[in-house]
């Protein structure tokens, strides 16, 4: 089989291959050999296009006509989808109310504000944080002995095997006011001892962010970076050894081996994880809700916990599928603008 | 240099480069140890919340209460673990089938679904081929928070809330699986396909006998991955069940903190159990999960 390596995400599903048999263009239905290639598609197909139909187009259709109506799933609507009678269209209302910037604006719609806030910060610190991370261990991990390889490999790659709620409890303890790890670390060191509110100190910010948005970007690093790792040292691995010895030979210094020969050769790999890590970073809902449920005074209030809150805890389902749809212009237009950068540095 | 001889980088190096600079090898060593030092430190600083985890769940209520806390457990007891295990409320085998019913299930329909409509868009050309294919691969970027509450609202109408169902119906079909399955079998040749046309296998049986069995490598990366995003899942379990006996690890997990917030001893214990036996198994198979990601880049 052959391998298809990372960069074949790139690959247009308009593959070029040929296709085994043409069905389109032949007639026959019935008996033949086409007619079974036929039966055998329309078997496949039918149900797979109704059930994507029914549970994929329907529900994007339905989130964006939400957007426009005020809806709560305990009141009697229209006969189509439950919209309108109890459930009134509002129009743009809700994309309106989105811009009221002033101070009288509602409670839910100064959440809004924050829950951006909180998201854009929250991915743009992850990003960096995380590639500055990364790329230096991978290339120091792929080094070492193969052995050993493995083991650092197993022990940065096992957060991503845990499941986030289990992150999430793990590190609410590590940075337990009294009975964290962290505190009582600084308690030794320091010799006196010490209680810092971590994830639920208010006032307690640094260079602006609040402390519990940077508890839960220390917690996301901690389970996200194997992601990014095992793809980097696969990557590594992929460098012919030729290119590594040569460099050796002509006594580039570690630094510089990394600086213009991983950095340069890594490159669309790169770009690519950055993407992903992005579009992932801008979707976390587990560790928020579980950590810090959006606390303290919201200043973790990410989009996708705003979203879950509207919708679930306050049945405002209107207004949540009309943060849904912001949420989603977001990630389209970053992805769209990191792709386009993409495409333009792809070949080197 | 006899010594040397061994290490090709060593060996390929101009002598009188060497001998230009002395101090090369020492500082080669130095280097050498410095990055074991450094990668030694990130491993122990990346292991040790889980370290932290297993010890507080051997510690006593009054040795957790302590301030500052201990670090070793100064009289390890498995008291946490018999507490939790004779708990009444958590009854955590039928915790533990709710997941695996949900998680199995998931990955039987995924492997399923993507493969037979992998090999569909990988050999076949049919009306509508690639709008339907462009259409799949679209729905992998709407965010799950977009999709969620119309979601709900049709399981509603299903009444498959509060039924494990309502977290395998929705995910029959999985978009990225449907992507990665299309991409392994465009690559096996047409003319296999063909001869078993020739000798007279009908197009399922080609499915299940020329196209499967070469599949094998890539369904065990897919069903690997799918297991885990299943076994993990928390927001979607979150909404659709509400009744206690029905629900998933995590979210038994997350309740579980909720309720004894005072003695984290206890939380720990349970973490330990929900999370662990998995967790060995998932970094056994760790081969099978780093290959997907590092084919695919899933996340």
């Amino acid at each position: 089989m052959r391998c298809r390596r990372w960069r074949g995400k790139r690959t247009s599903p308009s593959d070029r291959s040929r296709p085994a048999i043409d069905v389109g263009t032949k007639r026959r239905w019935f008996g033949g050999r086409e007619g079974a290639q036929k039966r055998f598609v329309a078997a496949v197909i039918t149900p797979a296009a109704l059930y994507m139909a029914a549970l994929s187009l329907l529900p994007i259709i339905w989130a964006a006509a939400l957007a426009f109506f005020e809806f709560s799933p305990r009141r009697t609507g229209g006969p189509i989808l439950g919209l309108g009678a109890e459930n009134p269209f509002v129009g743009l209302d809700h994309f309106r109310a989105m811009l009221d910037f002033s101070e009288q604006a509602p409670l839910n719609v100064r959440q809004f504000h924050t829950a951006v806030k909180v998201t854009l910060i929250f991915a743009f610190l992850v990003l960096p944080l995380n590639l500055a991370i990364t790329l230096p261990l991978a290339a120091m991990i792929d080094s070492v002995h193969d052995r050993l390889k493995v083991v650092f490999r197993t022990i940065f790659f096992l957060p991503v095997l845990t499941s986030a709620v289990g992150v999430a409890i793990i590190w609410g303890f590590v940075l337990h006011p009294q009975r964290g790890l962290l505190n009582g670390l600084i308690s030794k060191i320091t010799g006196k001892v010490t209680v810092i509110a971590w994830i639920t100190d208010p006032n307690f910010l640094f260079f602006g962010i609040p402390v519990a948005l940077l508890a839960i970007i220390v917690a996301y690093l901690w389970q996200d970076i194997g992601y990014n790792l095992v793809i980097f040292i696969a990557a590594h691995q992929a460098i012919p050894q030729s290119v590594k010895d040569a460099a050796l030979v002509d006594g580039a210094s570690a630094w510089q081996r990394f600086r213009y020969i991983t950095l340069p050769l890594l490159k669309p790999t790169i770009l690519l994880a950055s993407v992903l890590t992005m579009i992932s970073s801008f979707q976390v809902f587990d560790l928020f809700q579980v950590m810090t449920d959006g606390g303290p005074h919201d200043q973790t209030r990410a989009l996708s916990l705003d979203i879950y809150q509207n919708a679930f805890r306050f049945q405002r389902m209107g207004w949540a599928a009309a943060v849904s749809v912001v949420l989603f212009v977001l990630v389209f237009v970053i992805s769209l603008v990191q792709t386009r950068f993409l495409r333009s540095q792809w070949e080197y | 240099m006899a010594t040397t001889l061994k290490r090709s980088h060593e060996t390929e190096r101009d002598p009188r480069r060497g001998a230009s600079r002395p101090l090369r090898p020492s500082r080669r060593k130095l280097a050498r140890v410095c990055l074991y030092l450094v990668l030694g430190l990130l491993g122990i600083i990346a292991a040790i919340p889980f370290v932290w985890m297993i010890l507080a769940s051997f510690k006593s209520g009054a040795e957790i209460r302590e301030i500052p806390p201990t670090f070793w457990p100064r009289d390890a007891s498995l008291g946490n673990y018999e507490t939790i295990l004779n708990d009444p409320e958590l009854p955590l085998t039928l915790f533990y089938r709710n997941s695996l019913f949900v998680a199995v299930m998931n990955v039987l329909a995924t492997l399923f679904t993507a493969s037979l409509l992998g090999y569909v868009f990988a050999k076949y050309t049919f009306p509508g081929r690639q709008a339907f294919f462009w259409f799949i691969l679209a729905t992998m970027m709407i965010p799950a928070q977009v999709t969620m509450i119309p979601g709900y609202l049709i399981l509603v109408q299903l009444g498959l809330l509060n039924n494990l169902w309502g977290l395998i119906l929705p995910s029959l079909i999985d978009a990225f699986a449907v992507f990665l399955m299309r991409q392994f079998i465009v690559s096996i040749p047409n003319d296999e396909i063909h001869s078993a046309r020739v000798d007279g296998a009908s197009e399922w049986r080609i499915y299940r006998s020329v196209v499967l069995p070469q599949l094998k490598p890539a369904l065990a990366t897919l069903g690997m991955l799918t297991f885990m995003f299943h076994w993990n899942a928390y927001l979607w379990p979150l909404i659709v069940l509400t009744e206690q006996s029905k629900r998933t690890l995590p979210i038994i997990l997350t309740w579980y903190s909720g309720q004894h917030d005072a003695q984290p001893n206890l939380v720990m214990a349970a973490s330990v159990l929900m999370v662990i036996p998995v967790l060995i198994v998932f970094a056994l198979s760790q081969k099978w999960i780093v290959r997907g990601l590092t084919l695919t880049g899933a996340r």
